[in-house]
């Protein structure tokens, strides 16, 4: 069986999609998994015996719905659910400015082909490939022009068969100029739900456009996570990202960013927890500023209190014509145990030289004179740790500017 | 006299990791009420009287036994101890990024109440005394909403202590060095503070290089510490005689 399995796909004779699905096919066979001779996932990669013989769904899921039935947000928004890897769609009342539709449907009615599958090349991203091979699920979001969403759009994938799943779900976004919008995404599972989560989002953020994107990632603890953001960036167009990393066994948040046109910023925040022993989470950005007057800033904090491993990979790339442009990056950990490990690879290439740029990282412990003072003030030396904790994570959580979606990550985080 | 309140009985201690002898043979008494000032030359060995009494894991006690309240205080953690009643106006206050004055304060104050048993105070009950506190030391509401010590001046922080030494109503407060980096009217009005919370049943121990705050707070014993012990005892008067001749008559006796 193997990871290149032969099912049967909806829509096998369109021969636009089943080209793009053996072109990533052509991808994956040539380069497969990556392991640790990668350079880019030399610190995390996935073993292969992990990934043997997966599950890769053709029919539906059967599902009692119970995962729908989850606790309530304390926030209105507009919902997209998958579970166990397949979209459902649900008839809901959209605001106006906001067309939500299932890939397929998308594919069919011929909304994507400027999008889909051209943000980013498969031999570079082995999973991406992997996930263009089975292109089926996913969700077409398109925010028209000068469309202000007040809503948040909020996409739950959540798992909860105890099988060796393998779930590709491809979203794009499409943010037309001057539209503003909030996605948030949720990847949750039922607590000994084994499966991979391989999702793809193509991100199209158009002049003068603002997206801000949650990533709350809360995989159940067996679970294997990995996701691509690729994202562009025309004039003057704004992306804000927060992710947390809270679950599962591995993961891999990757941002692949283009700043493409002259004022396009970016600014990519997140945290990582690593909790449960032998944890792997990779953070990884690639930032290329490619026009003048860009801007990106990176400030990504992590947190190891057992022996676990934590990465922080954060490449800005700016080329000879951004001039004037700026990147920023900065990475800390707190190591809460000896044998946590933690990796920071930060990669400049600055090609052009009227730009300010820079970048940082620091590891270490909590500070023993700070827990002191408070244990002389009557709080417990645990109490003490876990507010200095909690104190340490809240800088990049105050970074955000939505904050009900923020206290809401915060209160499970 | 009144009840004995602090015992410290023939104490040596020093550093944890070089093991270097700080406290050499100290003996100290202090009852129920009483004012005791320390006044001893730079590096003797005070704040680290003062750390030892705290429970602060960079010294460690060689021998000798300090009995707080009955209690033997080398067995409580540094948060017992504070709970117990033991407040300690630290010579260099600690920074805390990230948490604001007002959380900690609020951490600080229902920790205490929860280890005596007492129900913690909820948002308004402690929003109410901390205004009232903040207003006697002139702190600023603004203050109060900044992170803890982040950028304070040497003042600022040292009336936040006493704000805290006033919140927290412990028993036996040690200052060290309360009065450095206080202009005039901060020096008042942190003098003023101590007072107030000061009765028959509290009692303070004052390091100090100055008599200035001695005239506001008024010891009933004055101690010259050298060299990790008390070389001399007496009244106040021994502190302006200190003050005239220095400390060099007093180490060759
Ligand atoms: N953690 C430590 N490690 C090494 N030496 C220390 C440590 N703490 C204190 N000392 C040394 O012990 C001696 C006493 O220091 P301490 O701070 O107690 O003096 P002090 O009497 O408070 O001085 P001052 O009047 O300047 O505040 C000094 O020589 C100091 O350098
Ligand atoms: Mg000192």
């Amino acid at each position: 069986m193997g990871l290149l399995q032969n099912i049967n796909l909806w829509g096998d004779d369109i021969p636009y999609l089943s080209g793009l699905r053996e072109k990533s096919r052509i991808s994956f066979e040539k380069n497969g998994l990556p392991n640790m001779k990668n350079e880019a996932w030399r610190f995390s990669y996935i073993r292969e015996e992990n990934l043997q013989n997966p599950i890769i769904d053709v029919e539906p899921v059967e599902c009692d719905g119970h995962c729908h039935k989850s606790k309530s947000l304390p926030f209105d928004a507009i919902k997209i659910e998958y579970c166990n890897g397949k979209l459902h769609t649900e008839n809901q009342n959209l605001p106006k400015g906001i067309m939500i539709k299932s890939l397929v449907e998308a594919i069919y009615d011929g909304d994507v082909k400027p999008y889909l599958n051209k943000s980013f090349a498969g031999d570079d991203f082995p999973f991406a490939a992997l996930n263009g091979v089975y292109l089926e699920q996913g969700a077409f979001i398109l925010i028209e022009k000068e469309t202000i969403l007040s809503t948040p759009v909020y996409i739950k994938y959540y798992n909860h068969a105890d099988k060796n799943r393998l779930c590709n779900i491809r979203n794009l976004v499409v943010m037309e100029h001057g539209a503003k919008a909030t996605i948030i995404e949720h990847f949750c599972g039922e607590e000994k739900a084994v499966y991979t989560q391989n999702t793809v989002n193509e991100i199209y953020v158009g002049n003068n456009a603002e997206l801000r994107h949650y990533i709350w990632q809360n995989e159940a603890k067996s679970a294997h996570h990995i996701a691509l953001n690729s994202i562009q960036i025309k004039a003057d167009g704004r992306y804000f990202a927060f992710c947390a990393n809270g679950g599962c066994m591995f993961s891999r948040h990757e941002s692949y960013i283009r700043l493409l046109q002259e004022g396009a910023s970016a600014e990519v925040n997140g945290l990582y927890k690593l909790t449960t022993e032998n944890q792997v989470c990779d953070i990884t950005t690639n930032i290329r500023h490619l026009a003048a007057h860009t801007y990106s800033n990176q400030l990504v904090k992590g947190v190891a209190k057992v022996k676990a491993k934590g990465v922080f990979q954060g490449q800005i790339h700016i080329a000879p014509n951004a001039q004037q442009s700026e990147g920023h990056q900065l990475h800390r950990a707190l190591l809460l145990h000896n044998e946590a490990e933690i990796n920071c690879k930060p990669e400049l290439e600055v090609f052009a030289d009227d730009v300010k740029c820079s970048h940082g990282a620091s590891s270490g412990d909590l500070d023993k004179e700070q827990i002191f003072y408070m244990q002389s003030r009557g709080i417990s030396k645990e109490d003490a740790c876990s507010i200095l904790v909690d104190a340490y994570l809240n800088e990049v959580f105050s970074l955000n500017k939505d904050s009900n979606i923020s206290e809401w990550i915060k209160a499970d985080f | 006299m009144s009840d004995m309140l602090l015992q410290i009985k023939n104490l040596y201690a020093g550093t944890s990791d070089n093991k270097k002898e700080i406290i050499k043979g100290l003996n100290l008494n202090i009852r129920a009420g009483e004012i005791h000032a320390i006044m001893g030359p730079n590096g003797a060995g005070k704040s680290t009287l003062s750390y030892v009494l705290a429970g602060k894991h960079d010294y460690e006690v060689t021998s000798g036994e300090i009995v707080f309240k009955e209690k033997n205080l080398l067995q409580l953690a540094p948060n017992e101890r504070a709970a117990e009643g033991l407040f300690l106006c630290m010579q260099y206050p600690v920074a805390i990024p990230g948490v604001t004055t007002n959380v900690f304060l609020k951490h600080s104050i229902n920790a205490q109440r929860k280890y005596k048993g007492l129900s913690e105070l909820d948002a308004a009950e402690f929003l109410k005394l901390i205004r009232s506190k903040a207003n006697e030391f002139d702190i600023s509401p603004d203050m109060l909403k900044r992170e803890m010590n982040v950028g304070f001046s040497g003042g600022e922080k040292k009336r936040l202590e006493i704000l805290q030494l006033s919140l927290l109503q412990p028993n036996l407060a040690i200052l060290d060095e309360a009065d450095s980096g206080l202009d005039i009217d901060a020096l008042r009005m942190v003098a003023e503070g101590v007072n107030k919370w000061h009765n028959q049943n509290n009692s303070l121990l004052i390091i100090t290089h100055h008599l200035d705050l001695l005239n506001y707070i008024k010891p009933d014993f004055v101690h010259i510490y050298a060299d990790g012990h008390i070389v001399k005892s007496g009244s106040k008067e021994l502190a302006v005689d200190l003050e005239a001749k220095g400390y060099k008559s007093y180490l060759e006796e």
